[in-house]
């Protein structure tokens, strides 16, 4: 699956132009839903105003799970966004898949691990910044490293390197598998004529609707770790 | 693509990590972040708490409001018994106070009365004394008249008065028995 992609290099650095266009899109589909639902907010909510707090009180929630109220507020935002833009991500390719001189300009960014990994990271950044904010770099480095026993310091620190490769890489595997999936059966579809294409119909759909829900779980599993790493770093181990 | 997974080696890198998506994609995430933050989760939140604080707020002051209607009708019950009270403690006092009166004017008639009712005996026994009186002059003037006629014989009229004096005071005496 070594796909061809179209990249530039920018003051040494390497981008994929297909991959900035997905991400790019999934911003602005994020975005444009996010202004769409928040028009006329009113003390008494109606319609819209309805969804987005549904919304809003689904991912907070989520955060409330391991947070305590103060802390969970400030990170409400982030889970929030994070949710968002990850579910739509993880549909986006279940719909639009551009592809040109077989190049895929548009399609799920998170099938890309640079995509996951740069939000697995940040995640881990945040709340990394989020225990030295709260204890001093020495208590952060204690609660996090030398607790609760000061030989596991090798272990914790590995810890720190697997939970940040398997938050991205686990996001990043089930998206890209759904639509590797998906482009199989679409090869399949046009490899026989029309009798295969009659029989991919279903295919496409069921797996599609699979995808579907593989995405928002996906979306719901991040977020949820999300949450969990900040309270461990920000939460004094016994 | 699954190259970019070998993080350690350099010759990866050269391949093409797309070391630039990753800042790419952390500088649209965050634009987006404060987009949203502007756009839609702070007029969002700002509403919710809002709504929370109303909500409270309401449920505050309509246990306050509860608690005054209450407190209202408490006093209204209490000054209604009290006026009931008072009504007829100012029946009962003017009762009493008419009672009074009326017993007042019925001893001062009686004694009105009684008074009249003395001197008025007073009066009739004065006159009957003077009439007695008189009586008792005019009868022992005609009867030393009669006496001086009949006997005709000169009398001194001071003897014969004392003397029918005392004969009529035996005969008072005798009427009064």
């Amino acid at each position: 699956m070594n796909d061809p992609v179209s990249t530039f290099k920018l003051f040494g650095l390497t981008f994929n132009v297909g991959n900035m266009i997905s991400v790019f899109v999934t911003s602005v589909v994020v975005f444009l839903l996010m202004f769409f639902l928040s028009r006329k907010l009113r003390l008494v909510p109606t319609g819209k105003q309805n969804a987005l707090e549904m919304m809003a009180d689904f991912t907070n929630n989520i955060v409330k799970g391991s947070l305590d109220k103060d802390t969970s507020r400030a990170f409400s935002l982030y889970a929030f966004v994070l949710f968002f833009f990850i579910l739509i991500s993880n549909q986006l390719g279940l719909f639009i898949q551009l592809t040109y001189n077989d190049v895929s300009y548009v399609k799920s960014p998170t099938a890309d691990p640079i995509v996951t990994m740069t939000l697995a990271l940040m995640t881990l950044m945040l709340a990394h910044f989020a225990g030295v904010s709260k204890f001093g770099f020495k208590g952060y480095f204690s609660n996090t490293y030398l607790k609760p026993f000061k030989v596991w310091l090798p272990l914790s620190i590995f810890e720190e390197f697997t939970n940040f490769l398997t938050l991205g890489l686990r996001l990043f595997g089930n998206i890209f598998a759904g639509e590797m999936l998906l482009s199989v059966i679409m090869n399949f579809a046009f490899s026989h004529g029309p009798i295969t294409m009659v029989i991919a119909v279903p295919l496409t759909l069921i797996w599609q609707g699979f995808s579907v829900f593989l995405g928002s779980i996906q979306a719901f599993v991040f977020v949820t770790l999300t949450s969990v790493y900040i309270s461990q770093k920000i939460e004094v181990e016994e | 693509m699954f190259s970019h997974l070998l993080f350690g080696s350099p010759f990866v890198l050269t391949e093409g990590l797309y070391t630039g998506n990753l800042l790419f994609t952390a500088f649209c995430f965050i634009i987006l972040m404060g987009l949203i933050k502007h756009f839609a989760w702070g007029p969002l939140s700002e509403m919710m708490d809002k709504r929370a604080n109303k909500i409270a707020n309401d449920i505050n002051s309509a246990e306050k409001s509860r608690q005054e209607a209450e407190k209202l009708a408490a006093q209204r019950e209490e000054a209604l018994s009290k006026s009931q009270d008072d009504a007829s403690a100012i029946v009962n006092r003017a009762k009493d106070t008419a009672k009074q009166q009326g017993e007042q004017i019925v001893n001062s008639a009686r004694t009105d009365a009684q008074s009249i009712k003395n001197s008025a005996q007073k009066e009739i026994e004065q006159e009957r004394k003077d009439a007695l009186a008189n009586t008792k002059d005019d009868v022992a003037n005609l009867s030393i008249e009669i006496a001086s006629k009949i006997i005709q014989k000169e009398l001194k009229a001071d003897d014969q008065k004392a003397l029918i004096d005392s004969y009529i005071e035996g005969l008072g005496k005798q009427n009064a028995r």
